[in-house]
């Protein structure tokens, strides 16, 4: 049904495949090309060498069949201010060439999903930011494309919103479509991702799924009501171990097995273990581990 | 809030909705498209300036220059029945001003069109579309010459008055208005090109100012300024005093033909220069105003038809036969004919020009909105 593909020299050499009904994370520092990418999916740049394949078809060739395909929600975008919230959907929806029932129609139904009613026939210039980035979020999807990029859509909503967009984004993709999307917060793209590619200066450093990161080496942090035991008992173990100030213990482990292992461990040895934790996000450490290697 | 989130799918099951988008080029066109943007646009516009409060400024100020045109008239020539004609004199100030403050006014409507949008971040939204570049551009040049024609509307009444004032006939009325909407169009044609061209507004607006200038003003200082460039020697027939006549005898002159080599300014060269000007070419395609018994020429006293009459006179340059000698007698007949002036209009070719360079906008423009762009604009974002 669909296939995204990308080979863009134009940002120094990135390779990446999204694949329909799964959540493609684009993570990488500030400047990494992560916005020049989805420009060029977009169909808004062409690139200067490689292929990119966007639904099946070429963005520069076909420019026509893939944005009739693609939804894209800028990073930074501006809405026309004088217009309702329900009126740039609406024209957006004629943009998009939807008859004007189904496109009104279209306009309800988004408004409600990104809970909007209440400003559906204010002028969007009152819209505060996250309401605005919601509002960009309607617009993407006003022609139900097969393809979604998503660029930076979590900053600025707030912590009800976020879990909204999360649930939005997997129910998008277990319709089949293909979710892009790039952020930052690393922990966000946790819970919503199901692959991942990392970017750093334009290229492609590593391509994984969020399963895989999470079968790989990482820090957790453990924490118990007596550290000194805690300490004690991990120093007996035999397993090296870093202290927090706080009192809590970092342990590299291998594997989620051998952190349930451990835990077990630790509380059949009496240990009061209080809370076992990757420390920080699967991405997260996946991503610093990437800095590290590169230094 | 609820929890609750479903979607449906935005293209329906039915066929006839459902029609699978084709493939069309950037300057495929369809009337859904430009009025999609026209339509956006405008909403856009009327909502956020003080739309009403310039229209009523400037019904107020074209009625003032009518009234105050028309009662100056009225003083000038009170005391004499002379058939001195008002409405054609009207008609030219109110249309010349008019145009005057269109030409102002219309740069404003389109030159940020393009650029502000890029600034303020929806254009990038609107061209990932299914919109083609032409609609985009056309949609919003329909929407700044929609409200550069409101204004256009508004002055209708006073143009009109002239009419009443007679000497004006209804199709004068109608060709000018007609013509006076192009050339606003060609002006917001061309501030949408330059608001293609620049990063900044501001850019756009100057530069487009600057065409309107040169195509008004600095037109016509340039005809002035080339007059000793097209002025030289040139060989001309001439009826003139013969040279051994002696000016202190009490004889009446006799004239003769004498060839000589004269210093001629050859206008037939510049005249174009002047057949571009707005203002010309509104005056040279106003009918004829329909001027009492005389049948002379030069009798039209009102604006335009003595711009006519001039920029008609300049294309045909100097006379290869001139009479030197006129006016020493009672009863004298020149030899020479009246020159005949071309009557072909001039106004064709100034508004050719001027359609030319608005269609040059519109092709800038969008050569400029295509997508996708192999380079970013200096200095921003797509988005």
């Amino acid at each position: 049904m669909h296939r995204a593909f990308g080979s863009v020299r134009a940002v120094a050499g990135v390779d990446l495949v999204a694949r329909p009904g799964r959540v493609t994370a684009l993570v990488g520092p500030n400047g990494s090309g992560k916005t020049t990418l989805l420009l060029i999916l977009a169909g808004l740049l062409t690139p200067d060498a490689g292929t990119v394949r966007v639904a099946g078809s070429d963005p520069v060739t076909q420019s026509f069949a893939t944005r009739a395909r693609t939804g894209w929600m800028p990073d930074a975008f501006g809405t026309w201010d004088s217009l309702t919230a329900r009126e740039v959907l609406t024209t957006f929806a004629a943009a998009y060439r939807l008859p004007a029932a189904v496109g009104a129609a279209r306009a309800t139904e988004l408004l409600a999903l990104v809970h909007l009613e209440e400003y559906a026939d204010r002028p969007a210039s009152v819209l505060s930011r996250g309401q605005k980035q919601r509002l960009g979020l309607a617009r993407a999807l006003v022609h139900d494309p097969d393809v979604l990029l998503l660029d930076e859509p979590a900053s600025g909503l707030d912590p009800r919103s976020r879990v909204d967009l999360r649930v939005l984004v997997r129910e998008l993709a277990a319709r089949g479509k293909t979710v892009l999307i790039s952020s930052h917060v690393l922990t966000e793209l946790d819970e919503m991702a199901d692959d991942a590619v990392f970017l750093s200066r334009g290229r492609t450093v590593a391509s994984e799924t969020v399963g895989e990161a999470a079968t790989t080496r990482r820090t957790w942090r453990v924490r118990a009501l007596d550290p000194f035991a805690l300490h004690a008992w991990l120093t007996g173990a035999g397993v090296p171990f870093a202290v927090e100030p706080d009192g809590a213990a970092l342990v590299d482990l291998d594997s989620d097995t051998s952190a349930a292992a451990l835990l077990r461990d630790a509380v059949v040895a009496g240990v009061p273990v209080v809370a076992s934790a990757p420390a920080g996000g699967i991405l997260e450490q996946a991503y610093l581990a990437l800095e590290e290697e590169r230094r | 809030m609820s929890t609750q989130q479903s979607l449906s799918p935005a293209r329906p099951e039915s066929p006839d909705t459902a029609a699978p988008p084709q493939d069309r080029g950037d300057w495929a066109l369809s009337w859904h498209g430009v009025k999609t943007v026209a339509t956006l646009e405008l909403r856009q516009r009327v909502r956020s300036t003080r739309w009403k409060i310039a229209l009523v400024v400037w019904f107020v100020v074209v009625g003032g220059i009518t009234l105050l045109t028309s009662g100056a008239l009225s003083f000038m020539t009170g005391y004499d029945d002379s058939d001195v004609q008002q409405g054609p004199i009207i008609f030219g100030a109110v249309v010349f001003f008019v145009l005057f403050l269109g030409l102002l006014v219309a740069p404003t409507l389109s030159a940020s069109a393009i650029n502000g949008d890029r600034n303020a971040g929806t254009l990038a939204t609107l061209q990932v579309t299914l919109l083609t570049a032409a609609e985009i551009v056309v949609g919003k040049l329909v929407a700044a010459w929609s409200a550069a024609l409101a204004f256009l509307v508004v002055s209708v009444p006073f143009i009109a008055w002239a009419l009443v004032a007679g000497g004006v006939s209804f199709l004068s009325l109608v060709t000018t208005v007609l013509l006076l909407a192009v050339l606003l169009a060609v002006v917001c044609a061309i501030g949408l090109g330059f608001s293609a061209l620049t990063t900044k507004t501001s850019g756009s607006a100057v530069l487009t100012y600057l065409t309107v200038a040169g195509l008004t003003v600095v037109s016509l200082i340039l005809f002035g300024l080339t007059t000793p460039l097209v002025t030289y020697q040139t060989e001309i027939r001439a009826w003139a005093v013969a040279d051994d006549h002696d000016w202190e005898s009490d004889e009446i002159p006799e004239c003769e033909w004498q060839t000589f080599e004269s210093p001629q300014t050859h206008t037939e060269l510049t005249w174009w220069l002047l057949a571009v000007n707005p203002f010309v070419i509104v005056a040279d395609a106003a009918p004829e105003t329909t001027v009492s018994d005389d049948e002379e020429y030069f009798s039209a006293s009102d604006p335009l038809s003595l711009i006519r009459t001039g920029v008609r006179v300049a294309r045909m340059g100097p006379q290869a036969e001139q009479d030197w000698c006129g006016a020493y007698e009672p009863g004298y007949v020149s030899p020479v004919e009246n020159p005949e002036i071309d009557d072909s209009p001039v106004w064709p070719w100034g508004l050719g020009a001027n359609l030319l360079l608005g269609a040059g906008g519109v092709v800038l423009a969008v050569r400029r909105l295509r997508i996708p762009s192999g380079k970013l604009p200096r200095g921003t974002r797509v988005a």
